[in-house]
């Protein structure tokens, strides 16, 4: 019995941690504009996020080392610090960008401006990285996340007709006023949700925190393959509600507000005041993982203490590092530019950065000195592979469709 | 699999280590287990000039792991003054497998001493920080 439960919090915990601010804006913008079109990115974003994500774990459990040590042992310092870079820059797009839907979503509830919940949501989600336990805070916020299932419950309220949606996903209508490259753009950005980087350091760190053995790797891979593709399936839900209500409008989402319009045509205030909890539970969980994450690759990348399981003193410099994220996210904030859009840039910027995390986690999986009989199967080899291929591809043709599109205007 | 090698002479006998593959930028464990730095370079014994080594001269040998500003310039190039350099004697070391584990605690080591500074200084100071997370 305690053993089902268990399996069954980490399925329902991944659920909710695999939507953040990113996957929700991106899916919205994207069924506002396109429709169901764009929805098989979804479903080869989650593909690429389960194969990744579980060889990340498995590499830690297996080693007992994280990502980022590994980057740099296997790249060496020039390659791992230029990596570094770019990855911390885009971890500290992402804190300011989940900081600042936090506070989004406070304001929807309270209309109190956004900008004066800024600073509460920079000091809980300090407070619970300085005081929570991992375990409690990757489950609670990961359950209340569930609350988000209203956006699959919106749209079977809304009674769309099923066969245009299907028509959208699976016949890619033309949609006159939007250009080619835009589609392409879009596409990108929601590749870039789906696979965000942070995930990775968060889980194969977590494995590291929580002690995975060999013999724990079951019960995470089945945490990945269930709970990951459920979260797809609820940001599917909402491009759907996207497309049901806003389209047919001409509605392009660009603030938070617009992102509810569907929950509150659909049922009303309460379903809208469910979704609003989910949505802060999820940012905020979001929030949780990518200040954990920046500090994670720093204090790797030169061998500091680092975790959460040790006491705050223990782990000086990997505390230190966190409190001066959140601060900085804050002050960006501060400067009154507009979060939804923080938060569109950092999904595509995300793509552009996909392959510095990938390939090295490739590699070392692949390593049998590393990973003895545990060491990448024929099958994950191949799918990895072709999944590396797109990720390529969509990292270079991010920069150019960026410009090209004046970033999907 | 996370092969230890023991370092010990006898046992050793045979086990060639590569200095780049399997020491540097190696993550560093105290006794305890906990981490101390990762490998920025490693300091040799003296050879006089890298020329005209005469034959039958004694090869070098690792006297300490480095770490700190020697990362620095071992990407932008220079070395820092010997003087500057945070040593970690070989003589300290354990085991070299996954990652290089020392005999001593981290605490006594120059290595650390950025860590001690904030420790004392901001976090130590911040109520909570001296408790187990709940």
């Amino acid at each position: 019995m305690k053993r089902i439960f268990a399996v069954a919090l980490g399925i329902l915990t991944a659920i909710g941690g695999f939507l953040d601010i990113g996957d929700m804006v991106t899916n919205a913008v994207v069924g506002s504009r396109f429709g169901l079109s764009l929805a098989w990115v979804v479903v080869l974003g989650v593909g690429g996020i389960c194969v990744f994500a579980q060889m990340s774990g498995r590499v830690a459990a297996v080693s007992g080392r994280a990502t980022f040590e590994l980057i740099r042992e296997r790249l060496g310092p020039r390659a791992a610090l230029a990596n570094l870079c770019a990855s911390f820059l885009i971890n500290l797009m992402t804190v300011t960008a989940e900081i600042g839907g936090v506070a989004l979503a406070l304001e929807l509830a309270s209309s109190v401006s956004y900008l004066l919940w800024v600073p509460f949501a920079g000091l809980a989600v300090w407070l619970v990285v300085w005081r929570v336990k991992f375990s409690v805070l990757e489950n609670v916020t990961g359950l209340l996340g569930l609350s988000l299932i209203g956006f699959a419950v919106a749209l079977f309220l809304l009674d769309p007709p099923w066969l245009d949606l299907g028509r959208q996903a699976l016949q890619q209508v033309e949609f006159s006023e939007e250009q080619t490259t835009t589609y392409w753009y879009y596409a990108i950005a929601l590749f870039g949700a789906a696979m965000t980087p942070y995930e990775v350091f968060f889980f194969s760190s977590g494995a590291v925190e929580e002690g995975w053995k060999s013999t724990d790797l079951n019960q995470s891979r089945a945490n990945v393959i269930v709970g990951f593709p459920l979260g797809g399936v609820l940001s599917i839900a909402l491009a759907g509600c996207a497309a049901v209500v806003l389209l047919p409008q001409a509605i392009q989402v660009s603030t938070l507000g617009q992102l509810m319009l569907p929950m509150a045509v659909a049922a009303g205030k309460l379903l809208v005041a469910i979704v609003l909890l989910g949505v802060v539970a999820a940012t905020f969980g979001a929030a949780l993982e990518t200040t954990l994450s920046s500090g994670y690759t720093l204090a790797q990348f030169f061998g500091w203490s680092w975790g959460k399981f040790r006491r705050p003193i223990q782990a000086a410099r990997f505390h230190l590092v966190m409190i001066v994220v959140v601060i900085i996210g804050m002050g960006v904030l501060f400067t009154g530019v507009d979060p939804v859009l923080v938060t569109e840039l950092s999904v595509v910027f995300s793509a552009i950065a996909l392959p510095l995390t990938y390939i090295p986690i490739l590699i070392i999986a692949n390593d049998p000195q590393y990973m003895g009989r545990m060491v990448n199967g024929r099958v994950t080899g191949v799918v990895a592979v072709c999944y590396l291929g797109v990720i390529l591809a969509a990292s270079l043709a991010a920069i150019p469709l960026m410009i090209i599109t004046g970033a999907g205007q | 699999m996370t092969a230890e090698y023991p370092l010990d002479p006898e046992a050793a006998t045979g086990r060639v280590l590569d200095g780049h593959l399997h020491l540097l930028d190696r993550q560093v464990h105290d006794v305890a287990s906990v981490p101390v730095t990762a490998v920025s370079d490693l300091e040799l014994s003296d050879v006089d000039s890298i020329e005209n080594i005469a034959p039958g001269t004694p090869a070098p040998e690792i006297v300490a792991l480095l770490s700190g500003s020697v990362l620095g310039t071992r990407i932008f190039g220079g070395r820092p003054p010997p003087s500057r350099l945070q040593r970690i004697a070989w003589s300290a070391v354990d085991q070299v497998g996954v990652v290089i584990r020392l005999a001593v605690k981290g605490e006594t080591l120059d290595a650390t001493w950025s860590e001690r500074w904030v420790r004392d200084h901001i976090i130590g100071r911040i109520p909570g920080g001296r408790h187990d997370p709940e």
